[in-house]
């Protein structure tokens, strides 16, 4: 055992009962649990909503993020009793020495655990809200929430695309490449010579259809807001907004565009 | 976000990935931890309703890492998929592999929590994500 100058307060058992918190989110704190018995559930709360992100059993660790989070951050989550359990909290201290000499490369991955675990919380959170919110009122569409935080916001993209004017045959079709797309439309490149002879003009609307995960087809409607020469010589560049999207096509680019 | 300096010294081979080429594959046996050179990474996990992107890394971030520091085996969580272009570099499986060991239990009992709450955090998403579908 090496010797520490700083004294370090023993390990304490502590017993809760069902419904008991133990880590209240947004508190101070960077104590460290382990389960002896029972379960714990760890939940993440935004405004009146809380979303249950895990269930830890005996062996397991609560409270570890604020740990290695370092002692400024808050409790990124509550924990609370969902049946009498018994815990071991160990200080900090005891863990802070051994801490400090783990390899800079385990550091750094365990920062990004954390960073990706924060992330994926506040996704949790983000989508509890919203079957609350589907179930409440089914003509809500999903979407329509994204839009107002995530006004505007683009996503940098590289989707191949196929596309037509409406008003031609169905046997004509283009190929492009989207380059970013948002909730109001997008912007795509197109190279010229795959056009043939047809011209592109402000106000043409288009049928673009993509794939934006393997098996996911989407459909979209939209109107040339702008086009000019691309970067690159013998492309260019297209500005759409949607003018159609069905309500499942909707929904599945809101969350493409949620991150 | 640049590569760390420490890491590279980890790096004992870089390997290229043209667009959407597998890094990985969710449900594979290996431990080979990546670091992110130049590119960004999709990650993609199997659901009821089809392959799923749940996040996408960039320049500096790790692939691979859950699997080595999982308490319980070495199989892939989740799938890596090239989004553009990719430069990985590969780091020393061996010399990772035996400074984890050397790390004290209660270290190695608190990485391996965050990497398990990741991964349930991970699955978590994924699956709501699906029944809103």
């Amino acid at each position: 055992m090496t010797k520490t100058k700083v004294e370090i307060p023993p390990v304490v058992k502590l017993n809760y009962s069902k419904g008991d918190l133990i880590i209240k989110e947004g508190d101070y704190g960077t104590s460290i649990y382990e389960v002896i018995s029972g379960k714990v559930g760890i939940f993440v709360e935004s405004g009146e909503t809380e979303a249950r992100v895990a269930i830890l059993g005996p062996g397991m660790i609560v409270g570890e993020m604020a740990f290695i989070a370092g002692k400024t951050s808050t409790r990124s989550a509550s924990a609370r009793a969902l049946e009498d359990c018994c815990l071991e909290a160990w200080h900090p201290a005891m863990l802070l020495n051994a801490y400090k000499k783990i390899p800079d490369v385990l550091r750094l991955i365990a920062g990004q655990a954390l960073k990706l675990i924060v992330r994926m919380n506040k996704m949790v959170v983000k989508l509890r809200l919203k079957e609350g919110q589907s179930r409440d009122s089914q003509t809500q569409e999903l979407s329509d929430q994204w839009e107002e935080k995530r006004e505007f916001y683009r996503e940098k993209v590289s989707l191949e695309c196929i596309f037509r004017p409406v008003n031609s045959s169905k046997d004509l079709e283009f190929q492009g490449r989207i380059r970013n797309i948002s909730k109001g439309g997008l912007q795509m490149t197109v190279k010229t010579s795959g056009l043939f002879n047809y011209t592109l003009t402000h106000g043409d609307e288009l049928f673009i259809s993509t794939y934006f995960l393997l098996n996911q087809k989407v459909n979209m409607t939209a109107k040339i807001a702008w086009l000019k020469k691309g970067k690159t010589d013998g492309f260019i560049s297209l500005g759409l907004t949607f003018i159609h999207m069905d309500p499942d096509d909707r929904k599945k680019l809101g969350f493409f565009l949620m991150k | 976000m640049t590569v760390n300096s420490q890491v590279l010294d980890y790096i004992v081979s870089e390997e290229n990935f043209s667009d959407k080429a597998v890094i990985i594959k969710e449900g594979n046996m290996g431990d080979w931890v990546y670091v992110i050179l130049e590119g960004r990474v999709k990650i993609k996990k199997k659901t009821s309703g089809g392959l799923l992107t749940i996040d996408t890394l960039s320049e500096g971030d790790f692939v691979g890492e859950m699997a080595m520091l999982k308490w319980s085996n070495s199989t892939r969580t989740a799938s890596a998929v090239a989004d553009g272009p990719v430069v990985l570099g590969v780091l020393d499986s061996v010399r990772l592999g035996q400074e984890w060991e050397a790390q004290p239990t209660i270290i190695k009992k608190l990485i391996s929590s965050l990497i398990q709450n990741l991964e349930e955090a991970t699955k978590k998403t994924a699956d709501m994500v699906v029944a809103l579908r």
